[in-house]
Parts: structure tokens; sequence; C-alpha cells
């Protein structure tokens, strides 16, 4: 169970943000049921910094040049649950070194 | 289709949208060349970058007064001779080898002839004839490219490459000084003492911190880019209700979204020591040297052993073709991430299912690039060992580490702050808070 919460830490995935698509009822109380697990990812985090890495696809020097743009409206959709595209990978990181086991 | 005349996305930074392979305004036509492999480029040959030129073993020895007594003085960034006091600095590279030409015109494999790669049969020590004395010295290339003789006590120094990847093809001398270094680690550990390991605590020495330069790659790439996939934009969101409680809701337009581009990436830098590329952080601590990049590798200079002097060295030991997946995949992380400029508009995310990453032209060099490096070995109650690091990038200043924990400490507290969690969680829930 730490290794989850040191797990669910280091991909800064917040215990919160699994509540997105709801209105957020609970989600304090929920919070601080989880606070002990909470506490020694931080912990952890802030000792032992696994989850740090270089940041090479924002912090290397990169110029794009002509930039052909092609976008076409597919449809509308309604009703969607989730705050972000199922699937968006356009944050996406591959080349990292580091690994967790 | 439920919207049959929707608005075309205006995606920022990018012409209006809605149209087929529309060109951002101010920017030239450039055409895709034929593409290439990219680890090697079959159609042309690899050209390789002469960067040992004129360079000599043996004694190196000061213009002024022909000392071989030569140190960086880290202040100035200038090589000084002991005993005169003359300073002199080693050609820029980027100049000397014309590292900063147009990424653009790139094409095929350029290499630094300190890139070269690593033959297995070549000899890790080796013996150079003192020009002094005539003394046999031995030099080991593994932690240096320097030796003393034993009997006249000149400094003989290896600045000609041999193929077993001692020697680089240029040197980003330190500028933080050990006193800096010293501190910024002192503060770092200071923050983090309460559930540090007490025997951590006990033994911290910070004095013991170490100079090191550590072996790199630095890589210049011109690329092709084609991306497509589909975006959504949000258009609305409400609540609904259900049962008791109430949901978000999302309305969103989905676009199909295609980008086409070049991209010149400039100094992507790879660890090309195989220790220090292996950065699972269950068993050792390497990512934290990692983090300390990048490095400002435009002010590296010629390779000259006489920047060693009072440091360390750790020497390459691989090749650009275990590099090159590792160079290739991070330059697709920066084509994908600098496209993020011009989907803005996708506020919802953008799924790529198709990503096209041609290089047309890389350029390769050896760096040993500087860091201040703090190092514990934990020896923990199961027998195993583990290295923690503490590493000041020797330029920036920047600061990492990996302190071992008091785990059983840790562990009390955390139960403790559970149980008034869950007694206030519980609480919290009842009123639906």
């Amino acid at each position: 169970m730490l290794i989850f919460a040191a797990f669910a830490t280091a991909n800064s995935q917040i215990l919160a943000s699994s509540g997105s698509s709801d209105d957020g009822g609970g989600f304090i109380g929920l919070a601080f049921l989880a606070s002990g697990f909470i506490f020694y990812a931080a912990i952890y985090f802030k000792y032992r910094n696994t989850n740090k890495r270089h940041h090479h696809e924002s912090e290397t020097e990169a110029t794009m040049l002509n930039v052909q743009a092609q976008d076409e409206f597919v449809q509308a959709r309604k009703g969607l649950s989730n705050r972000k595209m199922t699937g968006a990978n356009n944050n996406d990181v591959r080349g990292s070194q580091r690994k967790y086991f | 289709m439920d919207n049959p005349s929707p608005p075309p996305p205006p995606p920022e930074g990018v012409a209006p949208a809605a149209g087929v392979g529309q060109q951002i305004p101010g920017q030239t036509d450039a055409p895709s060349q034929a593409s290439l492999d990219p680890l090697q480029n079959a159609s042309e040959p690899q050209r390789v970058i002469q960067t040992d030129a004129g360079a000599k073993d043996g004694l190196a020895k000061c213009a002024r007064c022909g000392a071989t007594e030569i140190s960086l003085n880290v202040a100035t960034g200038n090589l000084r001779c002991g005993y005169c006091r003359f300073e002199w600095s080693a050609d820029n590279a980027v100049e000397a080898f014309s590292l900063n030409a147009d990424i653009g015109a790139l094409s095929g494999l350029v290499v630094g002839s300190g890139s070269s790669d690593i033959v297995p049969s070549t000899d890790e020590v080796v013996t150079f004839k003192c020009g002094a004395c005539g003394a046999e010295v031995v030099i080991d290339t593994n932690h240096s490219t320097q030796a003393r003789c034993h009997w006249c006590r000149n400094t003989l120094s290896m600045n000609q490459q041999v193929p077993n990847g001692a020697v680089p093809d240029m040197i980003l001398p330190f500028r933080v000084l050990k006193e800096t270094a010293v501190a910024s680690i002192n503060a770092f550990v200071k923050k983090r003492r309460f559930f540090a390991h007490p025997r951590f605590r006990a033994e911290f020495n910070v004095e013991n911190v170490m100079g090191v330069y550590l072996p790199y790659m630095v890589v210049d790439i011109n690329a092709h880019a084609k991306l497509s996939g589909q975006g959504e934009h949000q258009t609305r969101s409400y609540t609904v209700k259900r049962g008791d409680s109430q949901q978000t809701k999302y309305d969103a337009d989905l676009f199909n979204v295609a980008r086409e581009f070049d991209i010149h990436v400039n100094d992507l830098t790879v660890e090309s020591s195989s220790e220090r590329r292996n950065q699972n952080t269950s068993q050792n601590s390497n990512n934290i040297i990692n983090t300390i990049m990048p490095f400002d590798v435009e002010n590296s200079v010629r390779y000259d052993s006489n920047y060693l002097a009072g440091f360390t060295s750790e020497r390459r030991d691989s090749n650009l073709d275990d590099l090159s997946p590792v160079a290739i995949t991070q330059t697709e992380d920066v084509a994908r991430h600098r496209v993020n400029d011009t989907i803005r508009f996708y506020d919802r995310g953008v799924r790529w299912t198709q990503e096209d990453v041609e290089v047309r032209g890389q350029r390769w060099v050896s760096a040993y690039l500087p860091v201040w490096l703090y190092s514990y070995q934990q020896r923990k109650s199961s027998g195993k060992t583990f290295l923690h690091y503490v590493a000041v990038n020797a330029r920036t200043g920047e600061t990492m580490g990996s302190v071992p924990i008091h785990q059983s400490k840790l562990l009390l507290v955390s139960a403790a702050v559970q149980v008034v969690g869950t007694v206030v969680g519980i609480v919290l829930l009842a009123l639906g808070i």
C-alpha cells in the first residue's frame, strides 16, 4: 500500500484527481481517510526524490519550422464524463531513463 | 454528425484551420527531403570532425615558465600555472569545431573523433615515457587522463584520442566553487534531517564532496515530423443530478488533427556511461545526477587534460549504437511537446495515433560535464547496500539529492497521521463534506 501511495504521487496523480468525473462531494473526507499514505509518500519523495528526472522534452532547446496544420471537424460529443480526452497522449514522455522498479 | 456546420478551431500560433496543409504565417516552405534511417544513414558516409588535431600527449607546459603544474582556476574558468600564475583558456569547442553550424543543413551522421566506437581490446591503462626524465608513467584512463611522474614529479597528460572513450571531444570546466557546492549540499540535507536515517546524520560529512567530470554525448538533430490523430475542444460543462449526488458533464467537439514540421534539436544531452544510464530508482540514485541537467554545453572548450587536475572523471563506455535509440526517442518527445504550442485549442487533449519522426541529420560529440558529488553508501538491515547521491551541477548550481530515510520513524508518524485522519475523515463523510 505504501508503494501504491508512493507510485501514485510519483506520477503526480494526486489522489483527489480520481474524482474528477464526480462533483467532489465527500472528497475532503476521503482525502483524510488516506492521510497517512499521502503523508508517507510526500515525505518519501521529499527525501529520496525518486520521482525527479531531467525534463529533456521541455528543457532541450528545439526550433520548429515550416509548420503545416490540418484541423477537420468530425462531430460534437455530448455528456462526456471525463474532464480530459480519453487516451490523450500529447504530453506523453517515452524517453525517460528513470524507472521505479 | 450532431453538428453539421461547426466553427473551425482557431489553434494558437497556427493559421486558421479547417483547411488542409495550411502554412504558419511568416515561415517559408521547406518541402520534405528524402527520409533517412534514424540510426545510420546508409546513403551518406559517416563524417568525422577531428577534434584532437594538434593535441599532444606527455608534458603539457606553461607557455610562460615551462612548469607542468597546471590546473583549472574555477573562479575564472581559465587554466592557471601553479608556479607563475599565468592564466589562459582552451579554445571554445563549439566555435573550433563549428558545432553551431546550421542544424537545418545537417544531413547524415556527423561525429566527433572522440565519439568513435570503443574498441574492446584497447588498453584502459596507458603507459607514457616522461619527457623530462625518461621514466615510464602509467595513466589509468578509467579515472583520469593525467598522472604524475614518480621520479621527477612532472605531470603527464593524455590529450590524443585512443578508442577507449577516455578522451572526449570537449570538456565543460567547473564554474561553481567547491565552497558554494558544499553550502548547497549542506542546505539540501539540512532541510531533510528529521526523517533522515540516524546513521546518515551521524556520518554525514559534506567535506567528502568530490568534483567529477561525467561522460555525456551532446547531440544535434535535424528531423522532420508528422503527427496525426484526434483532438477535443470543450464547448460546455454542466452538472446533472444523479440520485443523491451531482455529476459534472462535458460537451466537446472532436477534430481530426495533423501537424507536419521540421524540428531542429540543439544540444540534446545523453549519459554515455552505461552505469549512469541505469536509473532504476529501486537499485540506485542515478536519477539524481540526471535531474541536474541541463548544462550550458555551448561553453565547452577543446579537451585539455589539465582541466581534470584536482578532479576525477568517468570514462565513456557506450557507443552511438547504444545511445541512438535513447536520443531518437527523446527527440520524438521534444517534437511531441513542442507541437503542443500549436494545439492549445484542443483543451481536452490530443490523441496522436500516428507519429513519424524522420531524422535527416545528426551530429554527435562526446563531452565531460562537471558535477560536484556527495555520495553515501547506506547499509541496510538486510545486508544490501544502496548508494545515495547529492549532486550539484557545477555550472548552474542546481542541486538534487537522495537522503536515506529512517523507515520505522516515518512509518510510525504516518500511522499516527492515519489514525487522526481516519477519525476526521469519518466525521466529514458523515457530514457529507
